[in-house]
């Protein structure tokens, strides 16, 4: 699990592009309590950014009614929320049983060999990220591999350094 | 709401529908142990501790959020349920560190009383503690999160009492932890330090810095003695200190569980070395110490000899809005009595007492009390809420929470203030002048005024009015609709720099609803205050707003006993009970009471004692529990006027700067060393008992006045607060219940509007518009004065708090954005500023919330120096400029 508590301020206010604007208007009238639009419009943000600012939560706060301490403690409560930037390409290796069985440990071997850098950690160039994560739901096709939220199935090490050539 | 019958522990007990199990069993004297559970707070199951088992299917249920349902059989504390209990607290005990022995919330931790009660001594569990770094950077809390067993009553205090939003969980599992934003330290989050969640935290991570080691010795409920709203506390005491408040266990009290800044750590003047303990008198222009006798005999011969010499009007009585009913009762008694002067006033003339009367006398036909909204509890029903001039979160911050909460459920708020104060974020509307002031116009005196009467001709455009109450309650309406529709509504918005577009909007907010509202001294003491007092008073009739449960005015008093002062007759033209002086029925009533006569003229006001003594026809005074040398503007001006009097009594608890220039000071006693009653801004009379004796040789203000009295030659007049309430209740209508005073009065109660006043009219008072006043160039900025919530009114007693002068902001300026570009200022530059009457130098803070033309000068820092840009003239005066805004210039030096 990556540091929870550490948040970061971009100097830069933060605001919704229009289509998140637009999907935020949306959801906020399925809930009848406000606050309840709190994970939904952190997930928007992240979708946007890729991360979630000191400003983010603070223009969160401010467009749903809600105490800015209130949505940072649901950011900081749910592990899939960063709130760092992460790397151009987010690397998210599963180690829930059966990715773990068909050793998803050569996988972040080969990352930390590679890239140099552990679970948690963002490579120097900011071009990669690596974070542990729990059940895919891909189990079928372990170890499975998401990269900025697309799936790799039937990951092993050639395959990867196939993946990594593309992508550099 | 039907109720239900259920089993606890054999016991049948029965209870509401709804009602949780944990409540039915509480309420039948059955306990139940339990960690998070607060009746002030929404239930959150989070201990688990109030387990219970149910008899027939050995489930285990969480009393706190379970309803009680019909035919329940419960055990509470069955084998199976103390085994779980014990587990649970093994658990937290093995998460906690062992230091016990050390930690300061020592007898009093509800995790430690559970345990022992639960026979949990030696833990067989494998310590795990989970250390936290010691938080204790600001001087009243301290936190030790290593102590936090995650009950959350912190944060739900936080959210649901207090709304400041400070705090919440962060992270997940074992390291979670209550800590604010971005885990700043506390210092740096939205927490005002009211202490709330120290009072209601069950275990040592939040407590109170303190030198006192140990538990208290005895507690001793009371009255808050700094701001109108009356906030029952629980002073602990051991030895001959108050070493502890908190928020009283008292049911339908003002603030539940909550307390402010200065509620819960101001109170250290109690304790205070500067405490006046020994009667002094002026020999060779130095005050000494005498005895009693003699100073009681020097103060009552001389005013004997001043009022032989003089007259009765050569001498002023300045009674106290801090000081209890019963005191200020027989202080006046005094004056109007054995002196036979009226004149007497208090320091509630300070906050616009004036215009409350002009307000009075219009509605009084109404009965007295319909002006008033009632219980501040209404807010959390009311329909919508106007605030006006008032910055509750700094001046009553418990007002402040009640306010946000209404917010919070949905009621709809329109603020009213230059200033972003904190309400303005919970508010659905802000009405606020537009652009930086025009150099020749003093726009701001006219805001009020012209947004009232603007919103009031837009409702009556869209003719939202109340028809029946109109016709039914009032006189004069035909005039004054044709006076609004003939409003110049352009000029009118831009003599104020409003933008019409707020306006519409708060009239669209407005519109069919009762109003509650909530006026301050921004609106009060300012030039057009009484305008827009009366404007106000026209809205309010308009929509119906008064005598309506909920509905009607919410004064902010920042005094403790302003109305009660008020009620008391300690001012110069009514009598006790509100009694027109220069009506002789009224004065019948008391000079039958006293079997005296009381002169026919109303006294002397604050302003015109100040004036007649420069004037030189006023030669004494006798103030007790007042420091108008700090309180009052232009100090040098004051200074002098004190000085050239002949004679000057000062009856206090403090060494002030007023105690300073006395002939003769007396020792008094503050809330907690004596008994009395104040009557809060809802209108409640709450009764107090000494918690202490007064130290030394100090006593009680009502023995002083009656020795004061005896030594005057009316022995009748010594007597002890029961006597003296029975005085008072037998004369004094809304007093009538208060003799016995075992529960809190309400004064008001009996006067529903609807019920009894058919045939009674108020009023409408023509419309009025502000006039042109042209202002001086030559003091481009409007300077606003406010207090901080640290300090109350002029701070004489929260700045004895060592505490509160470390942590409170050190007076800083607060300019806006681009006043500090032009300027070319930033943060800790130092500025002067200069008014008609004096200049001050001050370091400057940049805020944001500040509109460009303003800036903010905090009062009562300092021994409150700001007050000498002021110029002390009456309110109501056309040049008056108000005491709460003034013309200033402003340069870096």
């Amino acid at each position: 699990m990556s540091d929870r508590s550490q948040l970061i301020s971009t100097g830069e206010p933060f605001k919704f592009d229009q289509e998140r604007d637009t999907e935020f208007e949306r959801l906020i009238k399925r809930y009848p309590e406000r606050e309840s639009m709190i994970l939904p419009a952190l997930w928007l943000t992240q979708e946007q950014e890729g991360w979630i600012s000191a400003e983010a939560i603070a223009y969160i706060a401010d467009r749903i009614g809600t105490f800015a301490s209130k949505v940072f403690e649901c950011a900081t409560f749910y592990t899939m929320y960063h709130l760092h930037p992460m790397g151009k390409y987010h690397i998210c290796v599963c180690r829930t049983l059966s990715c773990w069985l068909r050793d998803k440990q050569a996988i972040v071997d080969y990352l930390r060999d590679e890239i140099g850098i552990e679970p948690g950690q963002k490579s120097e160039d900011g071009k990669f990220s690596l974070e542990e994560v729990e059940c895919l739901g891909h189990c079928g096709t372990a170890p499975v591999v998401q990269i900025n939220g697309e799936f790799h199935e039937e990951m092993d090490v050639e395959k990867l350094t196939a993946l990594l050539a593309e992508l550099n | 709401m039907e109720t239900i019958t259920l089993t606890i522990n054999g016991k049948r007990v029965s209870c509401l529908e709804g009602k949780s199990i944990l409540e039915a069993a509480e309420a039948h004297g059955i306990k139940i142990p339990k960690l998070c559970y607060h009746h002030s707070l929404k239930p959150f199951g989070a201990c688990r501790l109030c387990l219970v088992e149910d008899e027939k299917t050995g489930r285990l249920f969480a009393s706190c959020v379970t309803p009680a349902a019909p035919d329940m059989v419960l055990l509470s504390d069955s084998p199976q349920v103390l085994k779980h209990r014990r587990n649970i607290i093994s658990l937290m005990m093995a998460e906690h560190p062992e230091s016990c022995i050390v930690c300061n919330k020592g007898n009093r931790c509800q995790l430690r009383m559970i345990a022992a009660e639960l026979g949990i001594g030696e833990n067989h569990l494998y310590p795990m503690p989970n250390y936290k770094p010691l938080e204790q950077a600001n001087p009243f809390i301290m936190r030790d999160l290593s102590k936090c067993i995650l009950c959350g009553k912190c944060i739900r205090a936080d959210h649901e009492l207090v709304c400041a939003g400070a705090i919440d969980y962060n992270s997940r599992g074992f390291d979670s932890r209550p800590a604010t934003l971005h885990e700043l330290p506390l210092e740096e989050s939205t927490c005002t330090f009211c202490g709330t969640c120290v009072s209601l935290c069950p275990t040592g991570a939040l407590s109170t810095k303190t030198d006192f080691a140990g538990t208290p010795e005895r507690e001793s409920n009371s009255v808050c003695g700094f701001c109108g709203i009356g906030c029952n506390l629980t002073l602990g005491i051991a030895g001959n200190m108050i070493v502890d408040v908190n928020p009283a266990h008292i049911e339908n009290s003002v603030n539940d569980a909550t307390l402010c800044v200065r509620g819960h750590f101001g109170h250290d003047f109690l304790n205070s070395t500067q405490r006046l303990t020994h009667p002094l008198a002026r020999k060779e222009k130095e005050l000494v110490p005498v005895s009693w006798d003699n100073a009681l005999e020097t103060t009552a011969k001389k005013l004997l000899e001043i009022k032989d010499q003089h007259g009765p009007e050569s001498i002023a009585f300045l009674g106290s809005s801090k000081c209890s009913n019963e005191e200020n009762y027989l202080f006046q008694k005094i004056a109007r009595t054995i002196i036979e002067t009226n004149n007497v006033d208090n320091g509630g003339y300070l906050s616009g007492r004036l215009l409350l009367d002009l307000a009075e006398e219009r509605t009084d036909k109404a009965g007295r009390f319909n002006f008033f909204a009632g219980p501040l509890s209404g807010l959390e029903q009311a329909e919508v809420i106007f605030v006006l001039g008032a910055e509750p979160d700094q001046a009553a911050p418990v007002l402040d929470y009640y306010l946000k909460r209404s917010a919070k459920k949905g009621t709809p708020l329109i603020v009213a203030n230059p200033k972003k104060i904190g309400l303005t974020t919970s508010a659905s509307c802000w009405i606020h002048p537009y652009g930086s002031p025009k150099p020749a116009q003093n726009f701001f005196d006219t805001f009020y005024l012209e947004l009232i009467n603007l919103i009031s001709a837009n409702l009556l455009e869209k003719n939202a009015i109340d028809t029946s109450f109109i016709s039914r309650f009032t006189s004069g309406y035909e005039e004054y609709k044709s006076d609004l529709l003939s409003l110049d509504q352009k000029t009118s918005v831009e003599k104020a720099n409003l933008d019409s577009r707020s306006i519409k909007n708060a009239a669209e907010t407005l519109t069919g609803k009762k109003i509650t509202f909530v006026v301050g001294d921004g609106l009060m003491l300012q030039r057009y205050g009484k305008e827009a007092m009366e404007a106000l008073l026209n809205l309010a009739l308009m929509t119906g707003s008064i005598g309506y449960k909920g509905a009607g005015f919410h004064i902010l008093s920042k005094e403790n006993n302003l109305v009660g002062a008020w009620d008391m007759g300690t001012v110069p033209g009514t009598l006790p009970g509100r009694l027109m002086i220069n009506n002789e029925n009224d004065r019948n009533i008391w000079e039958k009471a006293w079997k005296s006569k009381i002169p026919q003229t109303k006294g002397l006001d604050l302003y015109q004692m100040i004036k007649k003594a420069e004037e030189g026809s006023l030669k004494a005074i006798y103030i007790m529990g007042e420091n108008p040398l700090r309180s009052l503007p232009q100090p040098n001006r004051l200074l002098k006027s004190f000085e050239s009097l002949e004679f000057v009594v000062a009856q206090d608890i403090l060494f002030n700067e007023t105690v300073n220039i006395a002939d003769v000071v007396l020792p008094g006693a503050p809330f907690s060393e004596k008994a009395g009653s104040f009557t809060n801004m809802e209108g409640k009379i709450q009764c107090f008992s000494p918690a202490l004796p007064p130290p030394k040789n100090a006593k009680t203000d009502l023995e002083i006045l009656g020795l004061v009295a005896e030594k005057m030659g009316a022995p009748e007049y010594k007597s002890n607060h029961e006597d003296i309430r029975k005085e008072i209740s037998n004369t004094i209508s809304a007093y009538s219940e208060t003799a016995a005073c075992k529960h809190p009065i309400w004064i008001r109660e009996k006067n529903q509007l609807q019920d009894n006043m058919a045939e009674k009219q108020i009023r409408f008072s023509p419309v009025t518009s502000s006039s042109e006043t042209v202002c001086d160039d030559d003091y481009p900025f409007i300077a606003l004065f406010g207090s901080t919530r640290f300090h109350l009114g002029s701070g004489t007693r929260t700045g004895q708090s060592e505490r509160i002068n470390v942590f409170a902001p050190q007076g800083e300026i607060e300019v806006s954005p681009v006043d500090a570009e032009k300027m070319n200022l930033i943060k800790d530059d130092r500025i002067k500023v200069t008014s008609v009457t004096g200049e001050l130098e001050r370091t400057v803070k940049v805020n944001s919330n500040i509109r460009s033309g303003y800036i903010h000068i905090p009062t009562a820092y300092n021994h409150n120096d700001a007050r000498c840009l002021i110029q002390l003239v009456p309110l109501l005066d056309a040049d008056s400029s108000g005491w709460d805004s003034c013309r200033v210039t402003v340069e870096k030096v």
